[in-house]
C-alpha cells in the first residue's frame, strides 16, 4: 500500500515531495469512498435487519401439528388449566408455559410428539396452563388460547400458537390463527379475542401458578411430580409417562 | 509521522497486542449478545420494553435494529476496522446499557437486562443490576483503551495508512545519515 511513499519523500527533494502529497490526496479519496461503503453497508444491513423482524413478527400466522386427538369445547373455570387429551388417561401431564418463551417454543418441538403420542394411546392427558409473564403478547395469547378452548379448538389453536413463536400476537394475528388451524375465527371467537374476555382467567393461572411454586417455564409435572427439562429427552419422558403409576396425583 | 528512539520498550511492543485482546473480547460479547437476541424478535422488543424508557414507537425499531448493531459491530471489531471509531460507538452503546439498568434498579423495576436474549420482567429477588452494571463498566473500560489505543495487532485498518509502519519491527523511518541509503530500502 504505502511502501517507501514517505520515505522516498524524505530522500529526494521537491518532485518526489509532490509525488507522495499526490498520493496521500489519493489515499484519503479512497478512505472517503471505503467509510462512505462501510457506513452504507451497515445502514442496508441494519435497516434490512430491522424489516427482516418486522415481517417474522407481524406476518400470518401458519397452521401448527394436528392434535393427536379430536378437540372437543371445554369450560374454562378461573386458576384451573386447559385440559387437553382423554379425560380417563390414567397419567396426568401438567404443563406450565408461556406463549413467548422461546425455551417453551423449544420444549414443544421438542416433545410435541410424546406428548401427542402418549395422548393417541390413552396413556395421559395435558393439564396446560398458559402463563403470561413476558409482554402483552403472552397475555392476548393466553386469552386467545382460552377462547379456542371453549369453542372447541383449544388443542390445535395451543399447537399453533407454539408454531409460530415469533410473532408478536395482534388481535388480527391470533384471529388469523383459528383460521389456520381449522377452527372458526369469526363472530364469538373474534370478539372474545379483541375484549379479552378471558383476562380473569388468564390473571387466575398467573395466580395459580405463583401458588404451585412455578417461577419459570416450560415447567412440567408428571402426576403432580416436578420433571426437571433440564436434561430431558423425549425418550426419557415417554417411559416415564409409560411407568406412571396412576392416581399419585 | 515523527521517527522514534529506535528501540522500542516492552509496554510500546505490548500496547498493540493489548488493543487486540481488547478488541476480540468486546466483539466476542456484541456477537453473542446480537445473535442470541436476533433469532427471537418479540422476546427482544419485550426486553426494550421492560426498561420503560423508550416511547412506544421507538420499541420496537430498537428491540428490532440493535441485534443487528451489536452484530456489525462485532463483526467489524474482529476484522479490526475503524477501530476508533468503533470502540466510541461501542462506548456509547455500552454507556447506555448501563444507564438503562442503573435507572431500572433505582426505578424499582425488576427486569433482567436482556443483554444476552430474554430479559423481560423477573421476579422480586431475581434482578443482577449489580453483575450486570459491572460487567459493562468492564467493557466499557476496554472500549475506553481502544478509544486511546486503537492500533492493534492482526488488524485489517484500513483507514490507517501509518498502519504497515507502526506494525513493523524496526522504526518506520531510517534516520538520517549522510551516505546514501543502500539495500535495506530496496524493501
Amino acid at each position: 500500500m504505502s511502501t517507501g511513499g514517505p520515505v522516498r519523500a524524505v530522500r529526494r527533494g521537491p518532485e518526489a515531495a509532490r509525488v507522495a502529497a499526490e498520493q496521500a490526496a489519493r489515499r484519503r479519496r479512497e478512505q472517503k469512498i471505503l467509510l462512505a461503503a462501510v457506513v452504507a453497508l451497515v445502514v442496508l444491513v441494519v435497516g434490512g435487519g430491522m424489516g427482516l423482524q418486522a415481517w417474522r413478527s407481524g406476518r400470518a400466522p401458519s397452521t401448527g401439528p394436528v392434535p393427536a386427538v379430536a378437540d372437543v369445547p371445554q369450560t374454562v373455570a378461573d386458576g384451573q388449566p386447559l385440559r387437553f387429551g382423554p379425560a380417563a388417561a390414567p397419567a396426568t401431564v401438567t404443563l406450565y408455559e408461556d406463549y413467548h418463551c422461546p425455551h417453551c417454543a423449544d420444549f414443544e418441538e421438542e416433545f410435541g410428539d410424546v406428548l401427542s403420542g402418549a395422548q393417541t394411546t390413552g396413556q395421559a392427558r395435558v393439564d396446560l396452563y398458559p402463563m403470561s409473564f413476558i409482554d402483552a403478547g403472552s397475555a392476548a395469547a393466553a386469552n386467545a388460547a382460552a377462547c379456542a378452548a371453549e369453542a372447541g379448538f383449544g388443542q390445535a389453536y395451543h399447537l399453533g400458537l407454539f408454531a409460530n413463536p415469533t410473532l408478536e400476537w395482534s388481535d388480527r394475528q391470533l384471529v388469523d390463527l383459528a383460521g389456520e388451524v381449522g377452527g372458526q375465527p369469526g363472530g364469538a371467537f373474534s370478539t372474545c379475542v379483541t375484549t379479552r374476555a378471558k383476562s380473569s382467567w388468564v390473571t387466575s393461572v398467573n395466580t395459580a401458578a405463583d401458588a404451585n411454586g412455578v417461577e419459570g417455564t416450560p415447567t412440567l409435572f408428571l402426576d403432580g411430580a416436578p420433571v426437571p427439562v433440564e436434561g430431558l429427552t423425549p425418550e426419557k419422558l415417554q417411559t416415564m409417562i409409560e411407568t406412571a403409576t396412576p392416581g399419585n396425583g | 509521522m515523527i521517527a522514534r528512539a529506535p528501540s522500542r520498550s516492552l509496554p510500546t511492543l505490548a500496547a498493540p497486542w493489548a488493543s487486540t485482546a481488547a478488541r476480540w473480547v468486546l466483539a466476542a460479547v456484541f456477537l453473542t449478545a446480537g445473535g442470541l437476541k436476533v433469532v427471537d424478535p418479540s422476546s427482544s422488543v419485550a426486553a426494550v420494553r421492560a426498561y420503560q424508557l423508550l416511547p412506544a414507537g421507538l420499541e420496537r425499531p430498537v428491540g428490532w435494529g440493535l441485534p443487528f448493531v451489536e452484530i456489525v459491530l462485532g463483526l467489524l471489531l474482529v476484522v479490526g476496522a475503524f477501530t476508533r471509531v468503533l470502540a466510541v460507538v461501542a462506548a456509547v452503546l455500552l454507556a447506555a446499557f448501563v444507564v438503562g439498568v442503573v435507572s431500572a434498579a433505582a426505578r424499582g423495576l425488576t427486569i433482567d437486562c436482556g443483554c444476552f436474549g430474554s430479559g423481560g420482567t423477573v421476579a422480586a429477588g431475581q434482578t443482577r443490576y449489580t453483575g450486570e452494571v459491572l460487567r459493562d463498566v468492564g467493557l466499557l473500560l476496554l472500549a475506553g483503551w481502544l478509544v486511546w489505543q486503537p492500533r492493534s495487532r492482526l488488524a485489517l485498518e484500513p483507514l490507517a495508512p501509518e498502519r504497515a509502519d507502526i506494525l513493523r519491527s524496526e522504526p518506520a523511518l531510517p534516520p538520517r545519515s549522510p551516505r546514501r541509503p543502500r539495500l535495506e530500502d530496496a524493501r
